[in-house]
């Protein structure tokens, strides 16, 4: 019905290999960006941009940096909160020792600062792999945070060792700190995901992509047909942690306006690892799915009860959500190992065929 | 054409969804308090009493009275799980109707700080937050009465001195404090104390996954000696710590915390070998009260209160404190409500009306909490009160009141706390001071 391939001819290798093989795909894109770029502002409100919208882009974010790395290098890591308060630690000092420097290059040069911490974790991988990895990673996080609380010099010698994002105006709107408006942050974030999701696309796509995925599926053959494993894998690690240093940026400066140390602990580390698990390792568009489910429909669940008039108090309300979204979770798992990018592309398969069922 | 009309249902479907948190339309005759409140999680334990203060407060002034001068008063709470995050949703949730903020956390209160100027709604923090949020005329929308943690040290150190800070010359004190925001809010006094009194300060750092197992704080502490150890610990690091100093037989009567660190509930799991530790508390229970005894019968005994009764919560430090701050607020809001004659005063309105709390020694006889809470007043240049506070004691049973009331050396912290304010408010320019006030 929705998916009707008939009469979608492919003439050309091209046009075998194109982003979109099936059209609707494209048009799906396309309502998916109108929904985003015109739709949400106009009709969500402030609580919807500042505890939906904008966390699930961030989050998609930093997954995306995650999967870079364990989904398409396959090098598992658990320092991404760590690698985020890089970015974040980085954009904080860029600005405050450069209040002209405009937001959008102090963010992007904060990723490098996250790429470079990141490369030098990853060293161990060269030798190492799987869980030895992360143990290795683990060791990132334990350093970064615990340098996060004693390097006062990070947060500028702050009583209470936290940062704080001032206001900042880029071509006369205020976009971050306390002043900016939700629909401004949104649109920032937005663009800056889109930006990066295109890129990353991109990137996983092509030679690089390709010689990331030899890497995982069989290093020993990988390094047999001439790829360079210890190339491979650190531009994998510079990258992903690119990716994530922005996306840390993005979430202090964007979204929480503050921060302490503890923020970037390993609990942040896991929340992005779960994104990127049942969203589904290897794909993009997991990302997203992923954040929907585990950053956003905790908040939708917190609210039902309350629309519907239902006198449960909030604590009663936030056990059942721990536990309805734990049962949602595992049901998925147990539906589709590989995450909800693969549950997506079943259901695409299937609408393909539809009506017919083989 | 079919297709169409499909995406366009499906579209407004879509964007009802996103739609459905806008808050319910505003009651007209009752004032929306929110509490941002925490149940579950790690601070559970000691969250959960002072929960219930604040809200069997509130329902007696409903049962009783019918309100607060014949409004009701709507409390109700957010779930954070003193998680910054849930705590700043929680806050966008709430902000449309609420007349106040109660953050409830170190953490949360300098997430929402900053955007009191913008949202204009006053925050309340009672004993907790930003110490400098005392200059009223910096913070103009922050209050945390009735003492800040500058004042909390402050008096520990006089007690501990017995009122002359000199004879801690040459003296090791320890201060064992959550790696937190919060934990940290007294350094910059204390160090800047310690400088001038030659005291040895020796901060001791409990970060937030080792609250539960703190071995190598107090191993440090074992080798160091301190002649004091000074605690600034919530949730589940309280009861670490007071177990750890039973098993390494530290003196109970060199350690102090401050009024969050004073929970029955940890002290119990060591009875009578916590005998002695003291706590500095702004609060002191006393469930003999008159309105101790109106909560019994309008609230728990009339099933309205979600207390358990078993453990004996309804004479514990936490609760009564909970109770404490309700009244704080209600004052604020009573105050507002009479000087700009509203039923149900706007945020600008309360913020006023927080300004001039009155809490006197008669007013609190009024109110039935005689000797509960330390007297104090606001100003638009000072929204902490400075009451000072009580030294409460452990008798290996419940806490008892060891002092009379402590005054903090305020000339000691008015200097730093115009500093840090200033310091703040430059950081975060453009930032409005509060020119109207001239005190």
């Amino acid at each position: 019905m929705f998916y009707r391939t008939a009469g979608q001819f492919k003439t050309s290798y091209q046009a075998d290999h194109a982003l979109f093989p099936v059209r609707q795909d494209a048009i799906l894109l396309a309502v998916i960006l109108v929904f985003a770029f015109a739709v949400f502002p106009l009709t969500a409100s402030e609580f919807t941009f500042r505890a939906l919208l904008i966390p699930v882009l961030i989050y998609s974010l930093a997954a995306l940096g995650l999967n870079i790395l364990t989904g398409y290098a396959g090098q598992l890591s658990l320092g991404t909160g760590a690698f985020m308060g890089v970015g974040a630690y980085a954009c904080y000092k860029l600005i405050s020792i450069f209040p002209e420097m405009n937001i959008v290059v102090a963010i992007a040069l904060s990723g490098f600062f996250s790429a470079t911490v990141g490369v030098i974790f990853g060293l161990p991988s060269l030798r190492i792999k799987g869980f030895y990895l992360a143990i290795a990673t683990l060791a990132a996080q334990f350093f970064l945070v615990w340098l996060f609380q004693k390097w006062s010099w990070l947060y500028n010698y702050n009583a209470s060792g936290a940062i704080q994002v001032p206001n900042i105006n880029l071509f006369g709107v205020t976009v971050a700190g306390p002043r900016a408006s939700a629909i401004v942050q949104y649109y920032f974030v937005l663009s800056v995901v889109c930006v990066m999701t295109v890129f990353a696309i991109n990137i996983t796509r092509g030679r690089i992509g390709r010689m990331w995925k030899a890497v995982r599926d069989m290093d020993i053959a990988a390094e047999l047909v001439g790829i360079n494993l210890m190339r491979t894998k650190l531009m994998a690690f510079f990258v992903s942690s690119y990716v994530v240093g922005i996306a840390g940026a993005l979430f202090v400066f964007l979204w929480r306006g503050a921060a302490e140390a503890n923020l970037f602990d390993i609990p942040l580390s896991f929340r992005v690892l779960f994104i990127a698990i049942i969203g589904g390792l290897g794909s993009v568009l997991g990302n997203f799915l992923g954040a929907i489910l585990i950053v956003a429909l905790p908040v939708i669940i917190s609210a039902v009860p309350r629309a519907l008039g239902l006198p449960l108090d909030a604590a009663t309300v936030e056990h059942l959500n721990i536990m309805i979204i734990g049962a949602l979770i595992i049901t998925f798992l147990i539906v589709e190992p590989h995450g909800l990018a693969r549950f997506w592309a079943m259901i695409r398969e299937k609408l393909i065929l539809w009506p017919f069922p083989h | 054409m079919k297709t169409l009309l499909k995406t366009v249902v499906l579209s407004s479907v879509l964007a009802l969804g996103v739609g459905i948190a806008v808050p319910a339309a505003a009651q007209d005759d009752s004032i929306y308090i929110p509490n941002l409140a925490y149940r579950t999680g790690p601070f559970a334990a000691t969250g959960t009493p002072l929960m219930n203060g604040q809200r069997d407060y509130i329902t007696l002034l409903n049962e009783r009275d019918g309100g607060l001068n014949g409004v009701k008063l709507q409390y109700d709470e957010c779930e954070t799980g003193y998680n910054t995050e849930k705590g700043v949703e929680c806050y966008e949730k709430t902000k449309a109707r609420a007349v106040v903020t109660q953050p409830w956390s170190t953490g949360i209160t300098l997430q929402v700080l900053p955007k009191s100027n913008v949202d204009k709604i006053p925050i309340l923090a009672p004993g907790y937050g930003f110490s400098p949020m005392s200059d009223g005329k910096v913070f103009q929308w922050a209050y945390n009465p009735p003492s800040s943690y500058w004042d909390g040290a402050s008096m520990i150190l006089k007690h501990i001195s017995d009122g002359n800070l000199d004879s801690l010359n040459g003296k090791k004190i320890a201060l064992l404090h959550l790696d937190h925001p919060y934990g940290k809010e007294p350094i910059p006094l204390l160090e800047a104390l310690a400088e001038k009194h030659g005291f040895t300060l020796l901060p001791i750092p409990v970060g937030l996954t080792e609250m539960q197992n703190q071995s190598a704080q107090w191993l440090q502490i074992r080798r160091e000696r301190p002649d004091f150890v000074i605690m600034w610990g919530w949730g589940a690091m309280n009861a670490g710590a007071v177990t750890e100093a039973v098993k390494t037989k530290y003196p109970m009567n060199q350690f102090l915390g401050i009024w969050w660190s004073g929970h029955d509930g940890d002290l119990k799991l060591v009875g009578d070998a916590g005998k002695g530790y003291r706590s500095i508390s702004w609060s002191v229970p006393n469930s003999e009260t008159p309105l101790m005894q109106d909560i019994k019968k309008h609230v728990v005994d009339a099933g309205k209160s979600q207390i358990s009764q078993a453990e004996g919560e309804f004479d514990s430090v936490f609760y009564q404190r909970g109770l404490m701050i309700s009244i704080i607020l209600v004052e604020g809001i009573k105050a507002a409500q009479e000087h700009f004659d509203v039923r149900a005063p706007n945020p600008d309105q309360l913020r006023w009306g927080l300004e001039n709390i009155k809490l006197d020694e008669a007013r609190l006889k009024e109110l039935g909490a005689e000797g509960m809470l330390v007297p104090f007043s606001t100003s638009c240049a000072d929204h902490t009160g400075h009451g000072g506070g009580w030294m409460l004691e452990w008798d290996g049973a419940k806490f008892v009141k060891a002092s009379d009331i402590l005054m903090p050396d305020r000339a000691d912290i008015e200097p730093l706390e115009m500093e840090k304010a200033k310091e703040y408010a430059a950081a975060n320019a453009p930032w409005p001071i509060n020119e109207e006030c001239k005190m």
